[in-house]
């Protein structure tokens, strides 16, 4: 689905003393199918911004449209593409009401009006997405999981909904390594086979590089870079101006290059970052 | 002197409602003495938590003993004054701001503690400067980003001037600045004010910053070393479902590759210098 941002601006609070401009005149392009990073400091308006793009949010100027339809028209249009959009929140456990997992899981579901079977399968599949077993989670109480347990339960009941756009604030904050790697596989998988439109706001840059094309860079509420991932992420000057930390790969080879050695600097990962030390220092060739 | 906490064969089981209990802690030995700083790190569900509310008393063990400054948690006389000694810091700061203002939050602790009006208004500030949140002391808390409001959290602890800090993935919503702002003054705490820390947290590099580091799985502590030490253990990490911080991941790669680095190599720094010496 293609979402465009056309001078979006939100200002909380207006005509009060506590008075902040959130976003300032954003304009986007999203088309269907992107895998997009969406990073800036804290404040940068990242939060204001996704919650704009599942039309939680009435802007203060400007507009969003899906697929062409602004999001806040009124009609059965709108309202259906707005159900194809699903918001993760920073803190996902607070969405979280219902008396058991399954329920919880079932609940998005079920007020689409599908019918019990349907349901049950989608609920198992959401569980097993985000590495949990549905039959020992299933019936156990919310509020007897851990954090992070909790979390992949609220990431579920969103992704039982289907979704063609997916927006994940903060998704894996809490989250062990482990299930890190589980879950962006199998979200990254698939994001591949349905040609869902994936946003991940993160400031796990590493995670971010291993999964999107195209990191978007928000700082005071404006668009201060987007390109791809490789570009943005290995642009130390940039990162260090916008408060956000340089790759540890990255900052490593820029040191080694400071200090004389001739190296490749945009090599965001450990193995990317190690292959280019070997090479530099003999122990192979390049590209090997 | 005895260490500052001492737990024996903790062990902790709560019911669920169908009759099944869970056992979240079992056979918990550890001791940490006056001022250290402790990593605790471990996958989702290995019971880090529940270990960290057993530190001041907001789980008593259902097996096993705790000791919090030769003060048994066990013991009703004693759970306000373990309180006094042990702050907590939780993953989820929207759960634990409680008043309208940052200033009147942060104030909160102190308050009920009965502190005198004009010290309260001292620690507060000096709470506020220590987190970086001066500007926002007339701020309610709902306005602020996740990052401040954990800040403000942070602070609150402060305000109480305990002297063991239990932080429960404190960093874990927060963006680069406010991370390491967050470790920075824990570390500061630790090493200028010898506040005890036990710090719970996924971001190997963070543990690699603390004095000793703690693994838990499936309910009990499975290594307690140095970090280099634990690092050494690649294998054995990945195998519990942790991985090595980046610099760490690089260095043993290059190793395999038949570049002789030191064991100790944990920071940029220290894999600069190994580099630039070895050719």
């Amino acid at each position: 689905m293609h979402i465009r941002v056309e001078n979006l601006t939100h200002i909380y609070n207006q005509g009060t003393p506590l008075e902040r401009t959130a976003l300032h005149e954003v304009n986007l392009e999203i088309e269907a199918g992107e895998r997009i990073g969406l990073v800036g400091p804290t404040g940068s308006g990242k939060s204001t911004l996704v919650q704009h793009l599942a039309g939680l949010l009435q802007p203060t100027t400007g507009r969003v449209l899906l697929a062409g339809t602004p999001i806040h028209s009124k009609g059965a249009t709108a309202r259906s593409l707005r159900l194809q959009v699903g918001l993760a929140f920073q803190y996902p456990e607070d969405q979280i009401f219902e008396q058991s997992v399954f329920r919880e899981v079932a609940f998005g579901p079920r007020n689409l009006g599908l019918d019990e079977t349907e349901v049950k399968a989608r609920v198992h599949w959401a569980l097993e997405m985000v590495g949990l077993d549905p039959a020992r989670i299933g019936p156990r109480m919310p509020f007897t999981l851990s954090g992070g347990e909790r979390r992949r339960v609220a990431l579920a009941s969103i992704l039982a909904m289907r979704p063609r756009v997916l927006i994940l604030d903060e998704p894996t904050a809490g989250q062990d390594p482990q299930g890190r790697r589980a879950l962006w596989e199998k979200v990254g998988q698939w994001q591949q086979e349905t040609g869902m439109t994936l946003i991940i706001v993160s400031h796990a840059l590493e995670e971010l590089a291993r999964l999107v094309e195209r990191v978007i860079a928000l700082r005071a509420g404006r668009v201060v870079a987007d390109g791809p991932t490789r570009e943005v992420l290995s642009d130390a000057r940039l990162l260090r101006d916008i408060g956000l930390d340089v790759p540890e790969p990255v900052a490593l080879l820029q040191a080694l290059r400071q200090a004389g050695k001739d190296v490749r600097t945009d090599r965001l990962l450990p193995a990317e970052a190690a292959a280019e030390i070997a090479s530099a220092w003999g122990l192979r060739r390049a590209g090997a | 002197m005895h260490p500052f906490i001492v737990i024996e064969n903790l062990q902790y089981v709560y019911p669920l409602e169908s009759g099944e209990q869970i056992v979240a802690l079992r056979d918990v030995n550890l001791s940490i003495e006056r001022g250290e700083f402790v990593a605790l790190i471990g996958p989702n569900g290995s019971g880090k938590s529940t270990l960290a509310r057993h530190l001041n008393a907001l789980l008593i063990p259902t097996g096993g003993t705790v000791w919090v400054d030769g003060l048994r948690t066990s013991d009703p006389h004693n759970v306000w004054a373990v309180r006094r000694k042990v702050g907590m810091v939780f993953q989820n700061p929207d759960n634990q701001l409680v008043a309208t203002t940052v200033e009147e939050d942060v104030a909160f602790g102190p308050e009920n503690m009965g502190v005198p009006a004009e010290e309260i208004r001292q620690r507060v500030d000096e709470a506020l400067a220590i987190v970086g949140l001066e500007a926002y002391r007339q701020y309610p808390p709902q306005m602020l980003s996740g990052g401040q409001k954990q800040l403000v959290a942070i602070a609150g602890a402060l305000a109480t001037r305990p002297s063991c800090l239990v932080l429960d993935e404190p960093t874990s919503m927060l963006d680069p600045v406010g991370r390491r702002q967050v470790l920075n003054t824990i570390q500061r705490l630790n090493a200028e004010e010898g506040i005890t820390i036990l710090l719970i947290t996924h971001s190997m590099s963070e543990a690699a910053s603390a004095q000793r580091v703690l693994i838990m799985n499936a309910g009990t502590i499975v290594m307690d070393k140095p970090p280099a030490e634990v690092f050494a253990h690649g294998a054995k990490l990945q195998a519990l479902g942790l991985s090595l911080p980046p610099i760490v991941d690089i260095a043993h790669r290059l190793r395999a590759e038949g570049l002789p680095l030191p064991p100790t190599v944990l920071t940029l720094q220290d894999l600069v210098k190994a580099l630039c010496t070895s050719a």
